[in-house]
């Protein structure tokens, strides 16, 4: 997910209030749309994103952070954080939120050195380092696929059902 | 869905959220036609088409002084759409420029760059028969009937991108000369700041691969027309045949490897790597060869499947974009979001096939 968790519910909110609310005349449906902005509202004061696949990847990250400071040997290079990050147990989703996001920074400027500067220190270091951060970028890419709801493109782009067992494959 | 306003001069920001109330824009069109047209035009029938992302699409019948009915089709470009801010002229320029040619478009009736009228940038085109198949789901016609309709498909790039476009309307879009050099790199370096615009999740391999892109583009085998969004989905089919060719708005002179790459995606074949879900890659590519007179060369074709992929991520991060910095409130931009790590994943494959 690219946002923030408190982003999601107001857009949402806002969407049923603004989008939505006006176009709806039947009374109960217009509740229930009434309902789930109650229910937004109330996950807005407790919820947060779930802790478990931001700890996998700090967790990645960190191996990543390890494994390229260990190839870079006497190099010169971006800073690489005091490993582990998480120090004791913090389980809150925007801290850790946080704290992945900044690692991504982290690897992406170590990346990006891995193309350029490192390239004219040693060009065999350096594209060994691009093949880790890449593999170990990938692999964090996969962990958000595990929690990503199953893609509703054709209803998004179209507002309509997808039509049960049509495709193009051949 | 995939539009913006030239990606050689890619909008930096996007302009803040505005609904767009259709009873105005209806009222200003039917201003700007009797204008034109030198007497009152009454527009009937007045209807909002797809729930687009960009551009927006409206259906209606004008009446004439003369007496004359047209059914027409307005596209609105909206002040809080993707892409937004809006220029309609390379649409302008295309329709223009293929009137008439081998490339079925529909007729340019009426045109604004300047909302001043309507209130936002627009044009007016002919109505053309037949339906859009959605690319996520594919069509439900018979394999030959796609097949018809995607050798048609390929023969109309062919023919685009043999187009002499130097002597046309096209002329009029950013065009390479001896200071700029390399046109093709311009797409590039157009997704890549707005793939930089600061945002709360930054994708590292995301980066780094604008980067490799940059640094690793062929050099076109000719310079031609590039649709810019040449795939399922941007054409009207009716009873077998391809009358339209629709979305020109990111019609750009480049590297004709990267229509044929952005085509080819799967994802807009139904998860096919076939195209229509019915012709083979090599058929495709052997058929666009005879017809442009371009011989395909395999490390551009690569290069420019990854190039789609980095596109398709940028789209999916206008849209996050839109939603977390602009406040958009349109919850479909916040799902698209969400589709950012597959994409990644595949980009970064791609690279590594086409490196």
């Amino acid at each position: 997910m690219s946002q923030s968790f408190e982003r999601v519910l107001d857009g949402a909110i806002e969407a049923l209030r603004t989008t939505i609310l006006p176009h709806l005349s039947d009374s109960f449906v217009r509740g229930q749309a009434y309902g789930v902005i109650f229910a937004l509202n109330g996950l807005k004061l407790g919820a947060d994103w779930a802790a478990g696949p931001l700890l996998a990847q700090v967790a990645l990250q960190d191996k990543a952070f390890a494994a390229v400071s260990h190839l870079a040997g006497g190099l010169s290079h971006p800073p690489i954080p005091a490993l582990p990050r998480l120090a004791g147990g913090v389980t809150d989703g925007a801290a850790l939120e946080a704290l992945r996001d900044e690692g991504d920074r982290q690897l992406g400027a170590l990346l990006m050195w891995a193309s350029g500067d490192a390239a004219s220190q040693d060009q065999a270091v350096a594209g060994e380092i691009q093949d880790t951060l890449r593999r170990f970028m990938r692999e964090q890419m996969t962990l958000d696929i595990g929690t990503m709801a199953k893609s509703m493109f054709h209803e998004l782009a179209t507002g309509e059902d997808s039509p049960p067992g049509v495709s193009a494959r051949g | 869905m995939s539009t913006m306003q030239t990606r050689q001069s890619a909008p930096l920001a996007n302009a803040p959220a505005t609904e767009v109330d259709d009873s105005l824009v209806r009222a200003g069109l039917g201003e700007h036609l009797s204008r034109a047209a030198g007497g009152p035009v009454a527009i009937t029938a007045f209807d909002r088409l797809s729930p687009g992302f960009s551009w927006l699409t409206y259906s209606f019948r004008a009446r004439y002084p003369s007496g004359e009915t047209r059914q027409l089709i307005l596209r609105l470009g909206p002040p809080s759409g993707l892409f937004a801010p809006y220029s309609v002229l390379p649409q302008v320029y295309a329709l223009q420029a293929l009137a008439g040619t081998s490339i079925p478009v529909p007729g340019l009736v009426a045109h604004a760059e300047q909302g001043d009228v309507v209130g936002f940038p627009f044009f007016v085109c002919e109505h053309v028969a037949g339906h859009v198949t959605a690319p996520w789901t594919g069509s439900s016609a018979g394999e030959e009937h796609r097949l018809r309709i995607a050798e048609q498909f390929v023969d109309i790039l062919g023919d685009l991108h043999r187009l002499d476009w130097a002597a046309s309307a096209l002329a009029e879009l950013p065009s390479p000369d001896a200071a700029e050099g390399r046109m093709e790199l311009r797409p590039i370096a157009g997704w890549r700041r707005l793939i930089a615009r600061p945002m709360q999740r930054y994708y590292p391999l995301l980066d780094w691969a604008g980067h490799w892109l940059s640094e690793n583009c062929p050099k076109p085998p000719r310079l031609t027309v590039v649709h810019g969004d040449y795939r399922v989905g941007n054409f009207l089919e009716d009873e077998g045949r391809i009358t339209a060719i629709l979305d020109w708005e990111l019609t750009h002179i480049g590297d004709p490897h990267e229509d044929l790459g952005w085509a080819l995606m799967p994802t807009f074949n139904a998860g096919s790597r076939k195209l229509y879900g019915v012709m083979e890659r090599e058929q495709v590519l052997e058929r666009y060869a005879r017809r442009s007179g371009i011989p395909v060369s395999t490390r551009s074709l690569a290069f420019y499947e990854a190039f789609a992929l980095y596109q398709a991520a940028g789209i999916q991060l206008c849209g996050a974009y839109a939603f977390e910095v602009d406040r958009c409130n349109d919850m479909r931009m916040a799902a698209m979001a969400t589709r950012m790590a597959p994409i990644i994943r595949a980009l970064d494959r791609a690279i590594e096939a086409a490196a």
